[in-house]
């Protein structure tokens, strides 16, 4: 089953996933975004500007950080290759776009990104998905039963830890009914997809290190949390101004 | 649950979260050098073949080159559009100590077919056959062309599957590599 797939959605089809997990989260974003008051056509907006702007910003990104090498082949800039790419950097500025796009369109922040918490929730199913495939963000050696042979050794099969992971975070947040105030729904989505984070980043195998013994990415989930707890008690009970 | 139940409960998990931390501390993490998988960070596949006129090439025995081993096949269309932008790179970094091992997937590809095509792209990197499918299946190949980018030390910088890479991609990869 695991082979089948994996031969299936093989690199460079993996991207087919996340394809697929953006439409789908856009299409069950849409059914919810009346309920935040935010219309359909302006989250098919922001979600369609956001993409466009994280693929050029990530290309772009990419370019500014191999700036020699592209001056010497300056048509790989408009190449097909979607290995001259730098995610942060898309993240980056696609974030910096809609805070821009957002602002000029006068839409408040907090509804919109409650909006999108099915998009984001169903793109982290997707993000698992095609590590699955492309066996990338794998798992320490393990001798449980339920280890997969990834890489010339039986691993811990992190990607189906974080698929599952964000399959439970999306069910919960989907049904969840009770939005006390704008901006809860969202902070309650990152708390939880940085609580998980920081569970299963334990079992990766690949994990960059810091002071070479602690996972950066366990750090960084944690730092993430104290972020969202803070947040979410600013948005619960909001500091009077004085006066 | 009140301000106070709340604050709590976010301590408790913040606690929790940081012990978990500590306890899965796990400093061999990064030490997958030591073992050979075709992966960014791990040793590559060792092989062993030989070239239309009977040279023999060993990988292992490259080290201290940095080296880029792309599977490729005459019938695969990708394979073909790149063929030229590595040989360019292939000259321009040669003498930098980078080397390219052109390793044709001979058991699914017509073995006439090879030297016609590296006599059509005036390829002077070595070009070695897999007869056997013993390199593909050490490679663990699903896609062509697959390129595996590989530093001084045997170990994999960065795998790109599918093509063609760019002139640009390729500089960026082998500068990596030859660091």
């Amino acid at each position: 089953m695991l082979i089948l797939f994996q031969n299936l959605f093989a690199p460079p089809r993996h991207m087919i996933l996340l394809i697929a997990a953006s439409w789908i989260g856009l299409t069950l974003a849409e059914k919810h975004s009346e309920r935040h008051g935010v219309s359909r056509e302006e989250l098919n907006n922001i979600i369609f500007y956001g993409l466009l702007a994280f693929v050029i910003g990530g290309r772009l990104s990419f370019v500014l950080q191999n700036i020699t090498t592209f001056a010497k082949s300056p048509s790989g800039i408009v190449s097909i290759n979607p290995d001259i790419f730098d995610p942060f950097g898309g993240v980056a500025i696609g974030l910096l776009f809609l805070l821009i796009y957002g602002q000029r369109r006068s839409l408040s922040l907090w509804p919109t990104l409650d909006a999108l918490v099915p998009f984001f929730a169903i793109l982290a199913i997707g993000t698992g998905l095609s590590h699955l495939a492309a066996g990338s963000a794998f798992g320490k050696e393990t001798t449980f039963p339920w280890g997969i042979d990834l890489w010339n050794a039986l691993r811990h099969p992190t990607q189906i830890y974080e698929t599952l992971a964000s399959l439970l975070i999306f069910s919960l947040l989907w049904f969840q009914k009770q939005n006390p105030r704008p901006g809860i729904l969202f902070l309650t989505f990152i708390a939880c997809t940085a609580g998980a984070q920081l569970f299963i980043q334990a079992f990766r195998g690949d994990a960059a290190l810091i002071f070479d013994r602690y996972n950066q990415n366990q750090v960084m989930a944690w730092v993430v949390l104290v972020i969202s707890f803070v947040l979410i008690e600013l948005r619960i009970n909001p500091i009077k101004k004085p006066g | 649950m009140n301000r106070s139940q709340r604050i709590t409960l976010y301590i408790l998990i913040l606690i929790a979260g940081a012990s978990w931390i500590f306890i899965s501390a796990d400093p061999t993490t990064a030490a997958m050098a030591g073992t050979s998988a075709p992966q960014a960070g791990f040793s590559a596949p060792d092989i062993n073949l030989k070239t239309p006129q009977g040279e023999e090439f060993t990988l292992s025995e490259l080290r201290g080159k940095a080296v880029l081993v792309n599977l490729w096949a005459t019938w695969c269309p990708p394979c073909r559009a790149e063929m030229p932008a590595i040989q360019r790179m292939y000259q321009e970094y040669n003498d930098q100590g980078f080397i390219v091992l052109g390793v044709n997937m001979t058991y699914q590809d017509d073995p006439f077919a090879v030297t016609p095509f590296v006599e059509e792209y005036g390829l002077t990197f070595p070009i070695l056959l897999d007869e056997t499918g013993e390199t593909g299946a050490a490679y663990q190949v699903r896609s062509l062309p697959s390129s595996y980018f590989i530093n001084r030390e045997g170990i994999i910088t960065e795998v790109v599957i599918g093509g063609p890479m760019s002139e640009a991609l390729l500089r960026t990869r082998i500068e990596e590599a030859l660091k």
